[in-house]
């Protein structure tokens, strides 16, 4: 037993050894990085100025030895004492950066300056650009061609047949030119009854509702780049949908939130004009500083010298309004975010990937009412007490759904298709 | 007779054309502005100023845009203003005020106070108050709820942050009511660990991970 035993310890120990030799070398790699991520890359990054400098090339900016050491743990002690502390500090415009003492050993620092000068650029993935094709001219053209042959082949036809008669001598009546057959001038007249029809009351209808609008805003804002990419909730900016009748177009100090920090405009996406033309974001941000009253160089509002309440210069931007419903209908939004817990998307489309947001719905009457005869309610169930409980006086449809007389409420069996809800 | 009819029949053809050749950068015509445009003020319609008003200033501008509310005035329901001023001396003394919420949310309240965190604070501060949003690398210099440093921040000092905005943020006072961001202070207490011990007990670990 003895024997095995030592046998056994040995192989632990060795065992041991191992797990914490291989464990700390792979930490010590990884480490660098994590620690990096963690307590450094929300004010730097490695190869670009940010709200700190850029970490890259630090040891040969810095005072050899200890310095960084002591400018990590504790930098507001240090610009004390140390001229260059001092210098870098008034440089970044005296901004502190957090004391890392109690948190960052000194193995640490060391991992997290290893992996700053280990890094490099991360490489662009390449890929062939997708061609699209618009093979709509190709088909034109084909279809011309074959109209051509068509009528040739009409009048081969006809000419054939007058040829033969001749020949066989009977006598026909000179044929009757085409645009005064009977028969091909019906024709004609149903077709353009029809297609005009069609485009008149298309177009009738059409009136007053604005499907597909599209206006040029004073500043090109992209749902695309700020929805979609960015992930911003829809919420943030129109907050007002949750809370009232109004969705609410943000304030300049909404956008200033972020527009403080944010001054140019790195993609991915490619902003572009419905009209093909390239839009330069970093000067429609410079737009949005204009009517702010920011100064890009202090980095700060304008001064109020004329006792008006908001920075010189300052002024709402005069976004236009998009959806309009007529004055005749009551819409509120609340009602239906908050309430109905619908999506946006649901009447605005995927504005997410929108670079100019067009109107998606027609928002004509019959498009509200067949929803409302569609969704179902957040019917409030007693037995599972799950649901809006604003429902719960509805005696008879709770009878009804447990007598299986039907399966679900829709907002029509709530009075969801009544005139007065909407028309008062 | 004739003529009636080919008259009539211009007039539809270039009534059909006008209407079809709707540019999608014009709202288009309408059948009666009298039902379709309001009388009184609606927000953000499209309304010419100098109709309305005989500041000269104001004439020109195409929408009554949101206007702040009388001063002096409060919405129903809504808690007394705040006291301090917009001062860098008035951050410092801004943790004496205490929060008007005592004792922890009710749990609905709670998750009402999180989507409004989410929603407005998440963006940069992460879902779980780490820094770590979706815009953090963009706007940097963002502060993680989880260290020290905020769990020892009083109440009253985070909401004049959140009022007022610091450094890199900006006001959120136009995007959450007075009880809304007391509300959402608390919600953040219950993303941080709970004391600084285990704060900085947690720090070790990662470290050491």
């Amino acid at each position: 037993m003895s024997r095995y035993r030592k046998i056994f310890n040995g192989i632990l120990a060795n065992i041991f050894l191992v797990v914490l030799l291989s464990t700390s070398f792979q930490s010590f790699a990884q480490d660098g990085q994590a620690l990096f991520k963690a307590n450094c890359a929300s004010c730097h990054k490695v190869d670009k100025d940010f709200t700190g400098p850029a970490l890259k090339g630090w040891s040969t900016r810095v005072p050899a030895g200890d310095w960084i050491y002591k400018w990590i743990a504790n930098s507001a002690s240090l610009k004390e004492t140390d001229a260059y502390a001092k210098e870098i500090s008034a440089k970044w415009n005296n901004v502190v950066m957090t004391a890392f003492g109690s948190q960052l050993k000194k193995e640490d620092i060391d991992a997290i300056l290893k992996y700053v000068d280990d890094w490099a650029p991360p490489v662009a993935p390449v890929g062939a650009p997708v061609e699209k094709t618009d093979d709509s001219l190709l088909f034109g053209i084909l279809t011309l061609v074959l109209a051509l042959i068509a009528f040739i082949l009409l009048q081969v036809n006809s000419n054939l047949r007058k040829l033969s008669d001749e020949k066989e001598g009977v006598l026909r009546t000179e044929p009757v030119p085409f645009y005064r057959n009977k028969s091909y001038l019906m024709v004609g007249i149903l077709v353009l009854f029809s297609v005009g029809g069609f485009y008149t009351i298309n177009g009738a209808i059409g009136m007053g509702r604005q499907q597909n609008y599209q206006p040029e805003q004073p500043i090109y804002y992209s749902h695309q780049v700020h929805a979609g990419t960015n992930q911003i909730s829809c919420l943030y900016c129109h907050g007002g949908a949750q809370d009232s009748k109004q969705a609410s177009i943000p304030s300049v100090n909404t956008c200033m939130n972020c527009h403080k920090a944010i001054d140019k405009y790195e993609g991915p996406d490619v902003l572009v004009r419905e009209n093909g033309k390239a839009v330069d974001g970093t000067a429609e941000i410079q737009k949005l500083y204009s009517y702010a009253g920011w100064n890009t160089n202090t980095k700060s509002y304008n001064p109020d010298n004329n006792n008006d309440g908001i920075p010189d210069g300052a002024r709402p931007i005069e976004w236009v309004k998009i959806h309009n419903l007529p004055d005749h209908v009551y819409f509120n939004h609340s009602q239906h975010v908050k309430v109905g817990k619908q999506a946006c998307q649901t009447c605005h489309g995927n504005i997410q990937q929108m670079p100019e947001v067009y109107q998606f719905s027609d928002l004509s009457m019959g498009w509200c009412i067949n929803c409302h005869r569609e969704t179902k309610v957040d019917f409030y169930n007693k037995e599972a007490g799950s649901g809006n409980k604003y429902y719960s006086i509805y005696e008879k449809f709770h009878n009804d759904l447990k007598n299986h007389k039907m399966d679900s409420v829709t907002v029509e069996n709530i009075g969801g298709t009544e005139c007065q809800k909407c028309h008062y | 007779m004739k003529k009636i009819t080919i008259i009539a029949t211009l007039i539809l053809t270039t009534a059909v054309v006008i209407i079809g050749c709707k540019d999608k950068r014009d709202p288009g015509k309408i059948y009666m502005p009298d039902m379709a445009y309001s009388r009184g003020y609606e927000t953000y319609a499209q309304r010419d100023s100098s109709i309305f008003t005989a500041d000269p200033n104001d004439a020109g501008h195409k929408i009554f845009y949101n206007n702040l509310a009388p001063a002096g005035t409060m919405k129903r329901g809504e808690l007394f203003p705040y006291p301090l001023a917009f001062d860098s001396n008035n951050y410092k003394i801004s943790g004496q005020i205490q929060n008007p919420i005592v004792g922890d949310l009710p749990g609905k309240e709670l998750e009402e106070a999180g989507r409004l965190y989410n929603i407005n604070c998440g963006i940069c501060h992460g879902e779980k108050g780490a820094a770590n949003g979706p815009l953090s690398a963009k706007i940097g210099a963002i502060a993680n709820f989880t260290q020290p440093k905020y769990i020892d921040m009083a109440d009253g000092t985070m909401f004049y942050s959140i009022t007022y905005g610091l450094n890199n943020m900006g006001s959120y006072a136009s995007q959450l009511s007075r009880e809304q961001r007391w509300k959402v202070i608390k919600y953040i207490r219950t993303l941080q660990p709970k004391t600084i011990a285990t704060a900085s007990a947690a720090a070790d670990s990662t470290t050491a991970k």
